[in-house]
């Protein structure tokens, strides 16, 4: 086996474990449409940070049982991004020679995992007793799990940037991912960013029920991961034994 | 080794095949960018169209001048940071090396209207701010504030490329990997301009 060549060997356990990765990415996105979107509320937004307390405690009541199916369905996405994190990593880690950016990634990704985590926690939990918490128990629950997922701008960007790096430091033909992947990771850097205003508007469009501050980022996000999940079942493709 | 008669016919073909400037990745980074602020300006149509009254009224009380400014330093730096690359297109055809360090200064000028742009803009919403005018006055201010500041962020990212840029085109020897990160550079700039110049007239012109 040639020393200085470490991704090109035939290596069916990678294999294998690469597409689990892959389509854990495939599943992260199937489960979030099923649990955030048609079940919980979340994506279009059940609510909107100008409404009050009340009417927070109100509507989660109302729809409490599909928010408990749909927390339920978010836990296992947001689990399966450490997945992918793997996946991406392994990956980069084949065309690196002492670990570099791969480890990087690994960090940037165990964050996200984690920040996510912490978002169907929060989704879950409001939804535990919406009729005995003070309304703005409620609120504050759902507040926290939009700022988890949108205010993380420097965890989700950064983890985009450390994948596009390598990439575009390759020499040619020794890419761990394709080049127009780093480009698509750049552009979703830059698509997270309006998160972060989320703390300054509390309606419009900058808001966290808002167009540019929640639809655009999590669009790019989920546009990502099937972007990512692509990336790392096309890479395993070369140590298929 | 190929024969004078090749070598010839290779060259001229090599002139003769459609250049892609950059790559296929800045490109799709531009359409992707472009795309989300298709979304910005058709939002900030819509708010005119909601609040006709509100965005006129806001509108007047802008700056023009301080907005044509930074329109021709955008376009002035464009217009540098295309001839540097040509100036380093030029070196990697013919491999001398004394055309593209001029390169280099050009794309420090470039920089310079970057700089001068950002000075600007900040004048201008110091004034503003002063003022008692912010994103919280109406939505016309908060438009304003929000989408002259994600360009300005892009415009601070464009900063920091034409840096790249410059560093890259003052190697000894430019090759067309070199160049393409040149002119893959150029093109992330020359889109930064192209937003401001749809923005401006949107928010200062219309």
């Amino acid at each position: 086996m040639n020393g200085s060549d470490t991704h090109s060997g035939k290596d069916h356990l990678f294999y294998r474990s690469m597409r689990f990765c892959g389509w854990s990415g495939v599943a992260a996105v199937t489960f979030f449409i099923i649990g955030g979107m048609i079940l919980g509320g979340m994506l279009p937004p059940l609510l909107s940070p100008d409404d009050t307390a009340a009417e927070f405690a109100r509507r989660v009541s109302e729809h409490v049982v599909a928010i408990r199916i749909g927390s339920v369905f978010l836990i296992f996405s947001f689990a399966l991004f450490g997945a992918l994190a793997a996946g991406i990593a392994a990956q980069t880690r084949r065309f690196e020679k002492a670990p570099a950016f791969s480890y990087l990634q690994l960090m940037f990704g165990a964050c996200g995992t984690a920040v996510a985590v912490l978002v169907a926690f929060s989704w879950a939990l409001m939804s535990f007793r919406p009729d005995e918490y003070d309304p703005r128990v409620v609120q504050v629950l759902i507040d926290f799990a939009y700022f988890l997922a949108l205010f993380s701008v420097p965890v989700f960007s950064g983890w985009c940037l450390v994948i596009a790096l390598p990439i575009l430091f390759a020499n040619e033909g020794e890419e761990p991912f394709p080049r127009w992947v780093a480009f698509f990771n750049l552009w979703a850097a830059v698509l997270y960013a309006p998160g972060l205003m989320i703390l300054f508007f509390k309606s419009g469009i900058f808001s966290w029920s808002g167009i540019v501050a929640l639809w655009i980022p999590f669009t790019a996000f989920f546009l990502w991961i099937l972007v990512m999940s692509w990336g790392i079942l096309k890479g395993a493709e070369s140590a298929r034994g | 080794m190929t024969s004078p008669d090749t070598a010839v016919s290779s060259a001229a073909s090599e002139r003769t095949k459609p250049h892609v400037p950059g790559e296929l990745g800045i490109w799709c980074f531009v359409a992707g960018d472009l795309a989300v602020f298709t979304v910005f300006f058709v939002l900030i149509a819509l708010g005119n169209g909601d609040q006709a009254q509100v965005f006129a009224q806001s509108r007047a009380s802008l700056e023009l001048w301080i907005g044509v400014l930074n329109t021709l330093l955008l376009l002035s730096g464009s217009w540098l940071v295309a001839t540097a690359v040509e100036r380093c297109r030029e070196s990697v055809q013919s491999g001398s090396g004394p055309d593209a360090r001029r390169a280099a200064l050009q794309f420090a000028l470039a920089i310079l209207t970057g700089v001068l742009f950002v000075a600007n803009k900040s004048l201008e919403w110091g004034i503003k701010i002063a003022h008692g005018i912010t994103p919280a006055t109406n939505d016309f201010f908060m438009y304003f504030f929000v989408f002259t500041g994600i360009h300005l962020f892009h415009v601070l990212i464009g900063l920091g490329v034409l840096i790249a840029l410059r560093r890259v085109s003052r190697r000894e020897r430019l090759d067309s990997k070199a160049l393409r990160t040149i002119e893959s550079g150029a093109t992330f700039w020359h889109l930064v301009d192209l937003l401001w110049i749809v923005l401006f007239a949107l928010f200062y012109l219309i």
